[in-house]
């Protein structure tokens, strides 16, 4: 894992569709254009300055896009969560294209809210008069083979999930959202436009969506030609500066670790790998685009990184046209590149082929390690008791005793493993419930009390004395690394980033849980584990609730995951040290 | 003086010739402003055979009379002839009719893609499937069509949507009607040019003079049409219709909609079509604004302008200006110019099942009814007990009284579903059913690009509620509904996302596994199978 960010590693990312073409067009958004997006700004900056409603900002842009001549509607929805409710209002336009039977649609998009912050509340305001200067010039031309559909999003993520779901006709227990009138094909693909700040120097690319999915590196690769050629704005991966002081090297570092390029090219890497495997784990989008490949649509976010200068609307303007042009030409989904891919650096990328083994490799050594100890379990390594009866002929004292085979309880430990991940969906259970929420200091104290305390009682066993049954934890530790080994290494297919968190935290501790004589190590060693089970409860209050909403609001399986998967095969692990060995 | 002579000479020699075989050619072109600044354009070319009669099925293992034609397009009167049809639609579009913005069509077939329907008489050595299977091919090669793909998989027969246009002659033979639509096919120059090549003008001169590749192609809406049909007492008509909506706004460089034949069509009309017994351009006049409109029509009214190419100045070159607007403002609420207004989406993100849901409104203060029409490929499969009606969230199944149902058979025939839905006044319905995707055999998936599948448009024909008509007191909302009887409303197509292989992708794996197993298995059996002995070379054998 540590190899991964490697600068020998990874290869250049490369344009794998032929009808893409990326770059080749005119682009035709000219200043005209450009000066009618700053006056959209102002208009959109005088609704925010007066405080308007949702409402209201709605209105505003559902006539503005009328008055481009374009069919347009709004949409009201309403969430209802644990953490209380959220309304909006979203506005949507359909350009239907000349001459295409309006089967196929793309989607331009902003949200009212920047993923600055998460949403913080940062106005993206600049990405929706781009939307709005876009949909009145991009209506003009007659080539386009798909429709175009501008969508504006009230607040971060919730506005497009109440959207894209009604768009799709799938319907959410808590949400409440109108149905769309208006309709077009199938999305293909979508570019969703950030730009919170006054100008920009970069544009950054984001594509983590929800689950861990990740759209066609197409796109990306397209979008990253585009910019750099036909817009001569450069991209990077998320919004980290390219420059060299932005890795933060600590100032007692020698010399020839700060000028080595080698270290540099390795610091970039792992910032940006870990910020991959940040969003990718916890099955984050990172972006509104994000919310869009749950439909097999393949969209991405530009992020104009706020900066005094160079590029403005008319950059962002030409580099969208350009990559819907480049989309346009789409005869068939984007399938030709990689839908698994780890990207380094704008334009350096690792194949599944690269990163994959290092997940894979710890679960096969856990795997094994579990495998010995059932062998281990299987037979007895009994000393005689009388020495130097049986095997005078042989001597030494390695000989002096017998292998004994004996049984293995293997329901014992299956009724431990199944009760403790029946006790991650109590826990899962427990914090879905409002007062969880609303009590930021008991309520995780005795979350955490619960799932720690319900093993002790295994303490007071007795100790076991060696008999023709394996002892339970030997078991149970058997069986548990072989469940964490699989677990691992079929989720590394559906999300790399979250198998290899698992088989990083869990991977060593799992391996080494071992039984002692000692009370007091035994007890240690179990406090350990429980922290690394269920210490996220009260140790990480902020990513529980920001987990927990988005498993309510747009179906993340994170949270349960963790709960019912993750922290109940680390807990095995630590009944495994609780439990008494055997004299 | 020369020039004129011959031409003169020329037409009084065509005219005699058209006199002895009586066959007419009449073009007209109808242009109508549309409320978002568009312009729709229709023209139509019909020629009638006076006294002709379609060939009776009976007589087809029999010689056939000699065909001899003047106007009348002979390569298409073979065809007609040698299959015995009595009528036949054939249209080609591309693009999606916007009902709410442009109200009804003038030509009526405006279902995306290319859709053929004809009327056949039964009898004779050659069956009506036979026949049909012939007409598909004989049409795709006359107008470069994938109409060789209408094939059994999409041909139904629903009856009651597709009535014919003309007249059916001998009362005693039974018809049967042929219907398959095509949504995929795309309609360009290689459709264009052998459809003017029917026309006796081509596109020389005349109305059809303005059938300009490059600026029809480029229009937002466009489709050829031809129509056959017998006319009791008059003969066999063909007529040749293109349809196109063009927007002046988008091309002019200062966003206004003034148009002109030249705007719009890039040519003007340099000379009439010296065969044609009229030539008539008809332009609907906008209503309640200030327009000026040049040249001087031959008639006028106050809702048509009617001008006789003939006796026009040429070139002629028609056009209608907005002198008060220095730039086109979109209305920003158009009202639906429909009776209904339907909406067709297929949801469901999986490949497996999905859910077709209508949503059909009715526009007017008076209860109407529509006729609903699917006819879809077996790629879509209906589960029609899951088919609801819902108006406003209540359950309202009795608004929709099923007609007949035919369902489909995988590999072999597509499904028929005809329907008349009850629509109250002012209100929304929404029809929901479940719709389940099948597997294809591998053979089955196109060799080219795989964007999914098109799946034809659906047909609603909305009518007067047989309540509404009892109960109606206004004569006009009457008139309005009997005009708009038989008009036949087409939705957009829809596509489908059916499980498809990556056809490389496995192939490139099997083939890679194959090897490295084989060398996998070829070395371990060889190891495990052999058996290594010490061979001791006797040296006194050797020696």
């Amino acid at each position: 894992m540590i190899a991964i960010p490697l600068p020998t590693l990874g290869q250049g990312t490369y344009i794998d569709e032929n009808a893409l073409q990326p770059g080749q067009v005119n682009t035709y958004w000219h200043w005209g254009d450009v000066h009618r997006a700053d006056r959209y700004l102002e208009a959109l900056e005088a609704l925010r300055d007066r405080n308007a409603s949702s409402t209201e900002i709605a209105g505003y842009l559902v006539a503005e896009f009328r008055r481009a001549g374009l069919a347009a509607d709004t949409q009201e929805y309403t969430f209802t969560t644990t953490g209380g409710s959220r309304t909006g209002v979203n506005t949507y336009a359909v350009s239907p294209s000349p001459r295409a039977s309006g089967t196929e649609a793309m989607v331009i998009s902003a949200s009212w809210l920047s993923r600055t912050g998460e949403g913080d509340g940062t106005l993206n305001l600049r990405g929706v008069s781009s939307v709005l200067s876009l949909a009145w010039f991009l209506k003009d031309s007659s080539l386009w083979a798909k429709d175009l559909i501008f969508v504006v999003t009230d607040g971060y993520l919730d506005g497009m999930q109440a959207w894209v779901t009604a768009y799709h006709g799938v319907s959410q227990p808590n949400l409440r959202a109108e149905a769309l009138r208006l309709t077009s094909g199938v999305i293909w693909t979508a570019l969703n436009i950030d730009y919170p700040g006054h100008s920009f120097s970069h544009l950054g690319v984001f594509f983590e969506g929800l689950n861990g999915r990740l759209p066609n590196q197409d796109l990306i690769n397209s979008f990253q030609r585009i910019s750099q050629y036909t817009g001569g704005v450069p991209v990077l991966v998320y919004d980290h500066q390219d420059s060299l002081e932005s890795l933060g090297l600590p100032s007692w570092t020698p010399d020839i670790m700060k000028n080595s390029d080698q270290l540099k090219e390795y610091g970039h890497r792992v910032r940006n790998v870990l910020r991959h495997v940040g969003y990718q784990a916890r099955g984050q989008a990172s972006g509104v685009h994000g919310l869009l490949h749950q439909f097999r649509i393949d969209a991405i976010t530009l992020f104009a990184i706020p900066a005094t200068g160079p590029h403005g609307f008319h950059s962002i303007g030409r580099v969208v046209e350009s990559t819907l042009r480049t989309m346009n030409n789409l005869l068939e989904r984007l399938h030709a590149s990689f839908f698994f891919f780890l990207l380094v650096r704008p334009t350096t990328f690792l194949k599944i082929g690269s990163f994959l083994p290092s997940a894979i490799l710890v679960s096969v050594a856990m795997m094994l390690r579990g495998l010995r100890e059932w062998v281990n379990a299987g037979s007895v390594w009994v000393p005689n008791a009388t020495p130097g009866e049986k095997n005078e002929t042989i001597g030494g004292p390695a000989y002096n005793g017998q292998w004994l085979r004996r049984q293995r309880p293997v329901l014992k430990a299956i009724v431990i493993m199944v009760a403790s991940h029946a006790l991650g969906m109590v826990v899962f259970y427990l914090l879905t419930r409002p007062w969880y929420l609303h009590d930021p200091i008991f309520a995780p104290l005795i979350m955490f009390g619960l799932p720690a305390i319900a093993p002790l009682p295994t303490l007071l066993l007795p100790k076991k004395e060696v008999t023709n049954e394996a002892p339970l934890s030997v078991m149970l530790k058997s069986l548990n690394l072989c469940l964490t080994s699989t677990v691992i290494s079929i989720l590394s297919m559906l999300n790399f980033s979250l198998a290899a968190v698992i088989a990083f935290l869990a991977g060593v501790p799992l391996c080494y849980a071992s039984y002692s004589t000692n009370v007091a190590l035994r007890v240690l060693r179990y406090v350990v584990h429980i922290f690394l089970a269920f210490g996220w409860i009260v140790l990480l209050r902020g990513e529980v609730l920001k987990a927990i909403s988005n498993w309510e609001l747009l179906g993340v399986w994170f949270a349960p995951f963790v709960c019912v998967v993750y922290a109940p095969l680390v807990l095995q692990s630590a009944v495994v040290c609780l439990l008494p060995t055997e004299g | 003086m020369r020039y004129s002579f011959k031409s003169f000479v020329c037409t009084l020699c065509l005219g005699v010739t058209v006199a002895a075989l009586s066959e007419e050619f009449h073009e007209e072109l109808f242009l109508r402003p549309l409320r978002d600044g568009k312009v729709s354009a229709r023209f139509s070319f019909s020629t009638l055979l006076n006294g002709a009669v379609p060939r009776d099925p009976e007589t087809l293992g029999a010689e056939d009379e000699s065909q001899l034609y003047t106007l009348f397009p002979l390569a298409l009167g073979q065809i007609l002839r040698e299959y015995a049809v009595t009528e036949l639609h054939l249209t080609l579009n591309a693009g999606k009719w916007n009902y709410d913005r442009w109200g009804y069509p003038d030509e009526p077939g405006v279902g995306t893609g290319a859709e053929l329907w004809a009327w056949m008489g039964e009898g004779g050595i050659a069956s009506v499937d036979n026949r049909w299977l012939g007409l598909r091919n004989a049409l795709a090669g006359l107008f470069c069509a994938s109409l060789g793909s209408l094939d059994e998989q999409r041909t139904t027969s629903p009856v009651l949507t597709f009535q014919p246009e003309g007249s059916l002659p001998n009362s005693t033979v039974n018809y049967r009607l042929r219907h398959a639509t095509l949504p995929s096919e795309h309609v360009c120059t290689e459709n264009l040019t052998p459809f003017l090549k029917l026309l006796p003008c081509k596109s020389l001169s005349g109305i059809a003079s303005l059938l300009n590749p490059h600026k029809l192609f480029d229009a937002d809406w466009h489709g050829l049409g031809m129509h056959v049909r017998y006319l009791e007492g008059a003969g066999v008509e063909v007529r040749l219709a293109t349809q196109a909506v063009l927007d002046p706004v988008r091309t002019s460089s200062d966003k206004r909609r003034d148009w002109s034949l030249s705007a719009i069509f890039d040519r003007r009309i340099e000379k009439a079509c010296p065969v044609a017994r009229s030539s008539v351009i008809r332009v609907r006049l906008p209503q309640n604004e200030t327009y000026a409109i040049v040249p001087s029509p031959s008639t006028m009214d106050s809702i048509y302008a009617t001008y006789l190419v003939r006796e026009m100045e040429k070139p002629l070159d028609v056009a209608i200006l907005w002198p008060e607007e220095t730039k086109f403002v979109y209305p920003t609420a158009i009202e639906p110019q429909t009776h209904i207004s339907v909406h067709r989406t297929l949801n469901g993100a999986s490949q497996h099942a999905g859910h077709l849901a209508l949503t059909v409104t009715n526009n007017h203060d008076t209860e109407l009814q529509a006729g609903y029409l699917e006819t879809m490929p077996w790629l879509l499969q209906f589960y029609l007990h899951t088919l609801h009606a819902e108006i406003d969230g209540v359950l309202r199944d009795d608004l929709v009284k099923l007609i007949s149902y035919t369902p489909a058979l995988p590999h072999v025939q597509p499904a028929l579903l005809q329907a008349v839905l009850t629509l109250p006044p002012r209100s929304t319905m929404r029809l929901t059913m479940d719709v389940v995707k099948p597997f294809l055999a591998y053979t089955e998936h196109p060799p080219d690009a795989q964007r999914g599948w098109d799946l034809p448009p659906a047909v609603f024909v909305p009518f007067a509620s047989q309540n509404a008509s009892q109960i109606g007191s206004d004569p006009q909302q009457g008139a309005v509904l009997s005009d708009v009887r038989s008009t036949r409303m087409y939705t957009p197509v829809l596509l489908v996302d059916l499980a498809t292989p990556d056809f490389s992708m496995p192939y490139n794996v099997i083939i890679m596994s194959c090897t490295l197993i084989a060398l996998i298995f070829g070395m371990v059996f060889n190891t495990l199978t052999r058996k290594f002995v010490v061979v001791r070379v006797d040296e006194k054998k050797s020696s």
